[in-house]
């Protein structure tokens, strides 16, 4: 025997797929578009560059108030302002959540195929979450400070729909993937939809719900400061009358208070969730 | 044997101190803020009727003003470009940010350093990033929104990419080094393909959650479908505010499609070639928790 022989056939090429030039070259257009000043945003980097010399100026000594500083000196006396609206952030923060998660449990088995065989319910009930998670949690709020005021209960009801998005599609996912041993066990023994739901499904899939519950709180402080913005109460509003007014100094201590509370809450967070899932 | 043994054998109840601790917390945080919060309860029982006054008006009575369409259309359009240039710069930023922030990669001060500039980054929700450091220097323009998401997203981006990087297969690398890879080549012949379904599957994710984000952008003054939103609703609009809530839906529901539509394709094509398993780790929601913050 030769070694040529011996020699296992060396495997053929596989044929080149078109797929991967074509996305390419797709990517390459819609970027290219998106980019050019006829088509897109006007996107110039030389132009950047040059704002970043000129804007830095203004972010280190603020010409325009009379604070004369800028957003690397804060100006700590402004701090306890801070401190009532993170509050109200906060609170916001957990009321939607409360809120937001009770309603999106229910919403959840409905819209999983697992819990809700009946097709007209379960593709309507997909139909109205996808629609209420492609509005964004800003319009909402704007929404709501229109119709009711401003302040906070506008953002809490903003928050509660957001959340209810998010909650309902994570746990309904985590419903699809459920293990279908207690289900049949619990349809064996006679139980109705209800109770199939209530012993073989939702102890199941409880510990990624309190896990998904404190994640939309880590959420919410950030959504919350972002729909204060247009009005809807807490940090975010009184960080839209410091910028408005270019008071750099206090903007740079409201981020820094935001920061700090974020982080934290995302550093227990975090911890909590390990220890349940 | 007697009953009583018989019940000894049962095994005992699990301890629900801690869980009853727990949902005691929980209810005294919930209580506080119910107690304390600053809304009027008059003003809640007034919430249905406001909305439902508000969503006839949008869009029953007098209903949504179809001459606006071009217009919201066209700001929708900008908005997904300020999302597309956001995700790119974000892409192009994380790839080589996620490599030496994975432990298995670099050296464990680097990726330490990474990490935390990661993290740093992330806690700087997009608009709050274009309204304190982008507007200012790129003025209210685009550009300065996409700046922004591109920010941001460097973070998460880079963030998922190190996670990615860290659960390899460490079989093709091991056979890229006895083979006398030098360390980039390793990297290119022994890491990357492992894991660029995954990412490029990522990065699509964040195309569709930079949409999001950069709709409400323009109501800052960034650009974008925001801007009309923002003025037609404050200026009571409300026929204009419904023309343009429907295109933002649709126009999001659809890029979702087709961007879930090419992610599933990347990972199931990346299945077919070389690592069960996948296909759960891009679907589970934990995963896609990590790509929303």
């Amino acid at each position: 025997m030769t070694t040529a022989a011996v020699q296992p056939r060396r495997p053929a090429k596989p044929r080149p797929s078109l797929v991967v030039p074509i996305g390419i070259v797709a990517f390459l257009a819609i970027t290219w578009a998106s980019l050019s000043e006829q088509f897109g945003i006007a996107f110039d980097l030389g132009k950047i560059l040059e704002d970043i010399t000129a804007g830095g100026e203004i972010l280190i000594s603020d010409r325009d108030s009379a604070a004369q500083y800028g957003l690397l000196v804060p100006n700590w006396a402004f701090l306890p302002q801070t401190v009532e609206p993170m509050i109200e952030t906060f609170q916001m923060a957990v009321l939607a959540a409360t809120i937001g998660c009770a309603v999106a449990l229910p919403v959840a088995f409905v819209v999983s195929r697992v819990t809700t065989p009946n097709s007209p319910t379960f593709v309507l009930g997909r139909s109205v979450l996808s629609v209420v998670r492609a509005i964004p949690d800003i319009l909402y709020a704007l929404m709501f400070v229109a119709s009711v005021s401003i302040g906070p209960l506008a953002g809490i009801a903003a928050l509660v729909l957001f959340n209810i998005g998010v909650v309902a599609k994570l746990l309904s996912e985590t419903v699809d993937g459920v293990d279908q041993g207690p289900i049949e066990a619990a349809r064996a023994g006679g139980s109705n939809r209800p109770q199939t739901v209530r012993w073989a499904v939702l102890p199941q899939v409880l510990p990624n719900y309190v896990a998904y519950a404190l994640y939309t709180f880590e959420l919410n402080i950030r959504a919350a400061t972002v729909i204060g913005i247009v009005g809807a109460g807490g940090i975010g509003y009184l960080l839209r009358g410091q910028y408005q007014f270019f008071n750099w100094s206090n903007v740079s201590v409201i981020i820094i208070v935001l920061f700090v509370c974020v982080f934290f809450i995302e550093m227990i967070s975090i911890w909590l969730r390990r220890r349940l899932v | 044997m007697t009953a009583a043994t018989m019940a000894g054998n049962r095994p005992q109840r699990p301890s629900r101190t801690k869980r009853n601790l727990a949902l005691l917390g929980v209810g005294l945080i919930v209580a506080a803020a119910v107690a304390t919060v600053d809304v009027d309860p008059a003003e809640i029982l007034e919430l249905p009727a406001g909305v439902a006054l508000l969503f006839r008006e949008m869009f029953l009575d007098p209903g949504p003003d179809w001459s606006y369409l071009p217009t919201a259309m066209e700001g929708m359009l900008e908005s997904i470009q300020i999302a597309w240039v956001g995700t790119v710069i974000g892409a192009i930023l994380s790839l080589p940010l996620g490599f030496f922030g994975a432990k298995n990669v670099s050296s464990p001060l680097v990726s330490n350093v990474v990490r935390q500039f990661l993290n740093v980054i992330r806690a700087f929700p997009e608009i709050i990033l274009a309204i304190t450091i982008m507007i200012p220097i790129a003025g209210l323009t685009p550009v300065a929104g996409a700046l922004a998401l591109g920010i941001h997203s460097i973070g998460t981006l880079g963030k998922l990419t190190a996670e990615v990087v860290e659960g390899i297969d460490p079989g093709p690398v091991e056979a890229a080094r006895a083979a006398g890879g030098r360390p980039l080549q390793i990297q290119r012949w022994g890491i990357l393909p492992q894991v660029l379904p995954e990412i490029v599957a990522f990065w699509l994710y964040r195309f569709e959650i930079n949409i999001r984000a950069s709709a409400i952008l323009g109501a800052v003054g960034a650009g974008g479908i925001g801007f009309s939103l923002q003025q037609t609703i404050v200026f009571h609009r409300y026929e204009l505010a419904g023309t343009a809530i429907i295109v933002v839906v649709v126009a999001t529901i659809a890029v979702d499609t087709v961007s879930g539509w090419v992610r599933r394709r990347i990972i199931e094509g990346a299945d077919a070639r070389a690592r069960p398993g996948d296909v759960e780790a891009l679907g589970s929601p934990l995963r896609e928790d990590t790509a929303i913050g």
